[in-house]
């Protein structure tokens, strides 16, 4: 085949583009690691959201024998919307694992959100039915879209942001538990607890929704944002999940489970395969595997019963195919999402 | 009701920071938007304290004529269009407000640029909107969304009320366009984003009266009479403050009866002091004013 001038120059340009997708996710940009050689994640069976949860919450925190003893605690919840289950991380174990917090020793324990859509957070914290498990005048609840911020250099570097400004009572907080709903989400594959941390950016400076995340690459931005405010702990809500086209039009999934985890990498890479999903094809999750924590099986030790795949999966809208534990190799999930 | 908006102004004036500008939740960083619905709650009334927040609202503003968000940040905000609201009322400070007032002309969503129209119109067509139709950001470098768009028509349409320039004239009627486009299915509006892979998305309050209120004055449409029934059913079953007071804000200017829903207000805010977000309790006491003030979003054209 004769190579002429055009062709070169095409050739050079494809391969160029080629190249410069493949570097983007191969080389590393990020300047911390909090992977440890071992996770630890156990999963909770749960059916109903009842007053029984505290006791079993607090059992299940003791298996990781947390020193939270005088430590300022943020719990980071999903609040979206002013909907119904299953949009919402459920109120009653909000309350459950603050209250678990401070049996365990924490001196205050502070439930944190900033809704990504609906302005009036008010109105999500009377919808979700959060205010009677604030009572206890150890528990606050503030608004992170409207907290005090702080601008702060980003720990890694994949979305191009360099730095955020950061609420107050984030940075303040000496232990962070991200406390997610488990969801497929039309953007991002699904939304767990690193995901969920999208909630920690105020919608003052950057609006609702979170714009500027989106335009610089949601998987980008998960992994900057996580590698700056390291998650301490997860409990995720998966009592009723939601499958589908999450965040909010899905529809609900009975699973029954609470995964608690000291690693967000391990305990989404759990809650996926709960999901019937490859966690490898979340791209947040297989590039979060090099510093965030331990996505592989056998780094993650299990306290209780093993994360089984479910014998039906949690359905995906068509995009979202190849997350299926069957689905189509890593490569093209990432071409897909970058 | 007098006496009892008496003690809620009282509260907002004592929580006034040293810098003259007021902080959403009690700390001591300032933010544009809190200061500017504080300034109109108070209604030029607490001279001293006006005047100061004034001061500070025009140290704050950008050398390119724009506003940040909150004290410290240096970067361009949608808040531009709350102060230039803000500062229409005075009819004083011409020159903050005329470098406003064009930054606002010429600042755009993201979709105002040929590149994104296109890629919207072929390659990414999850969310059904017309990029044709575009507004402004909350801030630089993102997409329009509804408040930002809805606060900076009635911004340029209170500033060109008596001089309408072609330059505002257009944006207004494109930001108004955008609008009527980004309406939920069922009436009402959201952050803009109503129809996502095909399923429609649900209204929010706040949107939906700060909307309105942007389209006060225009001819009146299915689009605004549907909104307009949503927002009266909505408002009967609201018991958040800040968008309970929109609501009233929102209903009056379309001469909708108010009386119920303040005294259900004045219930729900007690003597303010619960109400720990400045911005929200500077909203309720501009609801629990309407009809004995100026309205500050309302557009005479």
């Amino acid at each position: 085949m004769k190579l002429d001038r055009r062709r070169f120059f095409g050739s050079a340009v494809g391969a160029a583009a080629t190249a410069a997708v493949a570097a983007k996710w191969t080389w590393p940009k990020h300047s911390v690691s909090y992977k440890r050689p071992f996770a630890s994640v156990a999963v909770l069976n749960a059916n109903g959201y009842s007053e029984k949860l505290e006791a079993l919450l607090l059992d299940g925190l003791r298996l990781f024998r947390l020193n939270v003893a005088g430590k300022s605690v943020l719990l980071k919840p999903n609040l979206v919307e002013d909907l119904p289950e299953p949009v919402n991380t459920n109120s009653v174990l909000i309350g459950a694992a603050a209250r678990c917090f401070l049996r365990l020793g924490a001196a205050h324990v502070t439930i944190g959100e900033g809704p990504g859509h609906q302005r009036d957070t008010e109105l999500i914290v009377q919808s979700a039915s959060l205010q009677h498990h604030l009572a206890d005048r150890n528990i606050e609840f503030v608004d992170l879209n409207r907290d005090e911020l702080k601008r702060v250099p980003l720990k890694a570097n994949y979305s191009g942001l360099h730095e955020l400004w950061l609420p107050r009572a984030v940075l303040a907080s000496s232990f962070i538990v991200s406390m997610p709903k488990i969801k497929t989400h039309h953007w991002a594959g699904v939304t767990l607890s690193l995901k969920n941390m999208f909630g920690i950016v105020p919608g003052m400076k950057y609006g609702w929704p979170k714009n500027l995340l989106h335009w610089n690459g949601i998987h980008e931005s998960i992994l900057d944002i996580c590698a700056t405010v390291p998650i301490h702990f997860v409990i995720a809500d998966g009592i009723i999940a939601m499958e589908g086209n999450g965040p909010l039009q899905g529809s609900a999934r009975k699973l029954e489970k609470i995964v608690l985890g000291d690693d967000p990498v391990a305990a989404d890479a759990t809650c996926a395969r709960l999901m019937g999903f490859d966690p490898l094809q979340v791209l947040h999750l297989s590039q979060g595997n090099r510093f965030l924590g331990n996505l592989h099986e056998n780094r993650i030790t299990m306290l209780g019963e093993e994360a089984t795949t479910p014998l039906l999966p949690f359905s995906v809208l068509p995009e979202f195919q190849y997350l299926l534990a069957s689905g189509t190799p890593p490569f093209a999930a990432r071409q897909r999402s970058g | 009701m007098d006496d009892k908006v008496s003690t809620l102004v009282r509260v907002l004036t004592n929580r006034k920071l040293p810098s003259g500008g007021w902080s959403f939740t009690g700390s001591r960083q300032a933010t544009v938007e809190a200061t500017c619905l504080a300034c109109l709650a108070l209604e030029w009334e607490v001279q001293a304290t006006t005047i100061s927040a004034v001061q500070f609202l025009l140290h704050s503003q950008l050398n390119n004529g724009s506003w940040p968000a909150f004290h410290g940040d240096s970067e361009d905000s949608w808040t531009t269009a709350l102060v230039l609201c803000t500062l229409n009322g005075t009819g004083e400070f011409a020159s903050a407000r005329e470098k406003a007032f064009h930054w606002l002309v010429s600042e755009r969503g993201r979709e105002g640029h040929w590149f994104w129209r296109w890629k919207f119109k072929t390659a990414d067509r999850k969310v059904r909107f017309d990029p044709d139709k575009y507004g402004w950001p909350w801030d630089s470098g993102s997409a329009s969304w509804v408040i930002p768009t809805a606060f900076s028509i009635i911004a340029l349409k209170q500033y060109a009320v008596c001089n309408r320039l072609e330059a505002s004239e257009k944006r207004i009627n494109l930001g108004v366009e955008m609008l009527l486009d980004r309406v939920c299915v069922a009436g009402g509006w959201n952050s803009g984003n109503s129809v996502v892979y095909g399923v429609p998305l649900r209204p929010h309050v706040e949107a939906t009266a700060i909307a309105l209120l942007a389209l006060q004055g225009e001819r009146r449409s299915v689009v605004i009479d549907k909104s307009l029934e949503w927002l009266k059913l909505s408002a009967a079953n609201i018991d958040a403050v800040s968008s309970l007071a929109w609501c009233i804000l929102s209903l009056f200017v379309y001469q909708e009866p108010v009386d119920g829903l303040k005294n259900r207000l004045l219930t729900l805010i007690g003597d303010g002091r619960k109400i720990h977000d400045n911005a929200t309790l500077a909203t309720a006491i501009l609801a629990l004013k309407c009809g004995e003030m100026i309205h500050p979003f309302v557009v005479l054209r």
